[in-house]
């Protein structure tokens, strides 16, 4: 399906987005909400700030023993009964899963809400191997019975208005329902709690994983979580070889502000720590417990100019402050990963080339980077993402022409001086009220929206001169 | 498929060609982890009223429901109350070991069914019988391992006759607690952690330990705030004064 999508090119993806008058009221309303309730979350809570740079400090450094934390996980599972995955590719972490579903007789799985398996379109591929997913997540749910993506990392089915969801729960599960968000919840919980206690499988993902103790890790509101790691006999877990931690101690400086980056929440309603498959004495839990470490695409960043985008928690905080993205939302960006982090995290995954467009869909501002719970700087490599879709000549030529010449000019006094020059003459019929506007040939699409002050008619170096001569 | 040593392989070779962003030494840590949760304990034994203070606030602002009983006599007749008002008819509890109460004469005869998870190494038939119930049940009682102030947190571990699932199937639970259970922060519960995974003992007595943060909710449908979407529709505490 993201394929489809990608055929059509991502300006008329984005232009598309902004004539759709219902999304910009959605996006509007949701963003503006969850930047209100984190910033109130973080005025509340001066530790917070102390507690972010301790728990990038704990990735980077986590990232500087990798291979040592990822044993040690490995290691702790499986003396805890549980069996571990390793799948350098995403359609091996795929085949991982299908393989179990066959050996196990697995008919039906249910899923909470998982990036990680939306990144491998493991759905998809269950289905055509006769195993029936079934997302729980509510958003998720709604969002997979109108065969769509999520369009944001924490509230996938934004883009959806309780009038859409009344009709789609009316058709596909048989009835009439009002258009109420209580009602129609109400319809979801009585709907997925058959589906939990029928379920073979139950697949997550993992917010995070103690390494010492091998736990992994579940935050969610809803209790599908817990649902899925409690009932089907066998729990898979899909995961970012990224998201161990060392200890305990860290897990707890992060659930301090991952709830409160994403939700405004000091926690989520609920995290679970899953420590191995049901242990002797246990009432419940599963008989089996894997654990999939799926690297696709993220070693290579380690010494990569993305690195610094591993240490991200998925909390969707960038998303709501980002000026592209409150504009034209998740699903203009064709990806699983929207949002300013979600260009990075597409270029770790699919490479540069995929993400040529989407690279500019950014205006720099810093917003994201302000926000992010571990201060990943995603402006600076936005620009490392831009300049190395030049040096390899990914971007099109015209803009590698563009900047090459700015560069030689820039670099030159004399051509600069020139440049002025030139350049004041040739703005003259451009010129209104002191501004540039509405540039000829292609030139126009960029003062087709904004303005550019025009060139002086006395550059600061010549006014410069004057000052010295006393 | 690729081995555990193939894939380290590959991470090997890509931490070699960096030394990192900065320089980030681990989180410190005590070195005795029983010890350090001991400290916190003593401290309690002084700060608990205040702790519990912030718990009531912390946990009513989740919607959470607050009751405080003198002793252990009066909580059956609470749980006998939420029920009634909720006309429940069907009660899930903890095992009596677990829970420090008997709930089954004292609600049996207030006419509600309960049922109590199984003792010991409960087997298949066991299990799935205990499933069932759990499925049907109105209520589910149980106890708590800390109860966290600054954020209203229960946390409950597995185990034992303390099944997973009772503080999430029915749609209302309730959780019984004394104040040998608070603690203040998420650091001090960190401590707490660590001392549980570092006593062979306890190490590997249940599979789950859960945060329960109020009851289940959800926005995912126009942002509007829904409760018990998949869990408990309300949470109560009761807070027992002589426990």
């Amino acid at each position: 399906m993201s394929d489809a999508r990608l055929r059509t090119p991502f300006p008329e993806r984005a232009h598309a987005a902004l004539e759709d008058a219902h999304l910009q009221e959605a996006l509007g309303i949701a963003t503006t909400k969850f930047i209100g309730l984190r910033r109130e979350s973080f005025a509340g809570f001066p530790e917070g700030e102390a507690l972010r740079d301790r728990a990038r400090a704990i990735k980077e450094g986590t990232l500087q023993q990798l291979d040592r934390h990822l044993e040690r996980l490995a290691d702790s599972i499986e003396r805890l009964g549980g069996h571990v995955h390793w799948a350098a590719t995403g359609e091996e972490a795929r085949d991982i899963v299908l393989r179990l579903c066959r050996d196990k007789g697995v008919r039906m799985a249910v899923k909470s809400k998982s990036m990680a398996t939306e990144e491998i379109e493991l759905n998809d591929a269950l289905e055509a191997a006769g195993v029936k997913p079934v997302e729980t997540d509510l958003g998720e749910y709604i969002i997979q019975l109108a065969h769509e993506k999520p369009s944001h990392i924490i509230a996938p089915a934004i883009h959806k208005t309780k009038g859409q969801v009344a009709d789609l729960f009316s058709k596909e599960l048989g009835g009439r329902f009002e258009a109420d968000p209580e009602v129609l919840t109400a319809v979801a919980r009585k709907e997925l709690r058959q589906k939990f206690l029928d379920a073979d499988m139950g697949i997550t993902g993992a917010n995070f994983a103690v390494a010492e103790t091998g736990t992994i890790v579940l935050v969610t509101n809803e209790g599908n979580g817990r649902m899925v790691t409690s009932l089907p006999r066998i729990h898979v877990a899909v995961m970012g070889m990224e998201k161990v931690i060392p200890t305990m101690t860290d897990l707890m400086v992060f659930l301090a502000i991952l709830a409160r980056s994403a939700t405004g929440q000091k926690l989520s309603s609920y995290t679970t720590l899953v420590r191995g498959p049901r242990q002797p004495g246990e009432t419940e839990g599963p008989e089996e417990l894997h654990l999939i470490l799926m690297d696709n695409g993220r070693t290579r960043q380690i010494a990569g100019t993305l690195r610094e985008a591993l240490y991200c928690l998925r909390c969707g905080a960038c998303l709501n402050v980002c000026p592209v993205y409150r504009q034209i939302g998740g699903h203009a960006y064709g990806h699983t990963y929207p949002g300013p982090i979600g260009i990075l995290l597409t270029a770790m995954l699919k490479g540069a080339a995929s993400v040529k467009d989407l690279a500019h869909a950014s205006s720099l501002c810093g917003a994201c980077k302000d926000v992010c719970p571990v201060r990943i700087d995603i402006p600076r490599m936005l620009v490392d993402l831009r300049e190395q879709l030049d040096r390899e000549k990914i971007a099109p030529w015209p803009e590698r022409m563009v900047f090459r010449l700015a560069r030689r000019i820039m670099t030159s006094p004399a051509l600069f001086r020139l440049g002025a020059s030139l350049g004041r003459v040739a703005q003259r019929p451009f010129v209104r009220n002191g501004r540039v506007r509405g540039l000829p040939l292609f030139f126009g699409k960029w003062t087709r929206t904004r303005d550019l002050p025009p060139v002086a008619s006395r550059t600061f170096s010549e006014r410069w001169k004057d000052l010295e001569r006393p | 498929m690729t081995s555990r040593a193939e894939f380290l392989r590959s991470v090997r070779r890509e931490m070699a060609e960096t030394r990192g962003l900065f320089d980030a030494p681990p989180v410190p840590r005590p070195a005795d982890a029983g010890q350090a949760a001991e400290v916190v304990r003593r401290q309690m034994l002084e700060r608990w009223p205040q702790a519990l203070e912030r718990f009531r606030e912390e946990f009513e602002r989740v919607t959470g429901v607050f009751h405080r009983v003198a002793n252990m006599d009066e909580v059956p007749g609470v749980i006998g109350r939420i029920a009634g008002d909720r006309q429940a008819k069907s009660v899930l509890s903890w095992h009596p070991e677990a829970l420090g109460l008997d709930l089954r004469a004292s609600l049996g005869a207030e006419g509600l069914s309960v049922t109590v998870a199984p003792e010991g190494d409960p087997d298949g038939a066991t299990r799935a019988m205990h499933r069932d119930a759990a499925a049907r049940a109105e209520i589910g009682v149980t106890g708590v391992d800390w109860a966290l102030s600054e954020t209203g947190t229960l946390v409950l571990v597995s185990g034992r006759g303390r099944p997973r699932s009772t503080s999430l199937l029915p749609a209302t639970h309730v959780a019984v607690f004394g104040r040998d259970r608070l603690v203040e922060s998420l650091e001090q519960m960190g401590l707490m952690l660590e001392a549980l995974h570092a006593d062979p003992a306890l190490s590997m007595s249940g599979a789950v330990i859960n945060f329960i943060t109020g009851p289940s909710r959800t926005a995912d449908i126009e942002l509007t705030l829904t409760r018990g979407v998949h869990g408990p529709k309300e949470v109560h505490a009761i807070f027992v004064d002589a426990r």
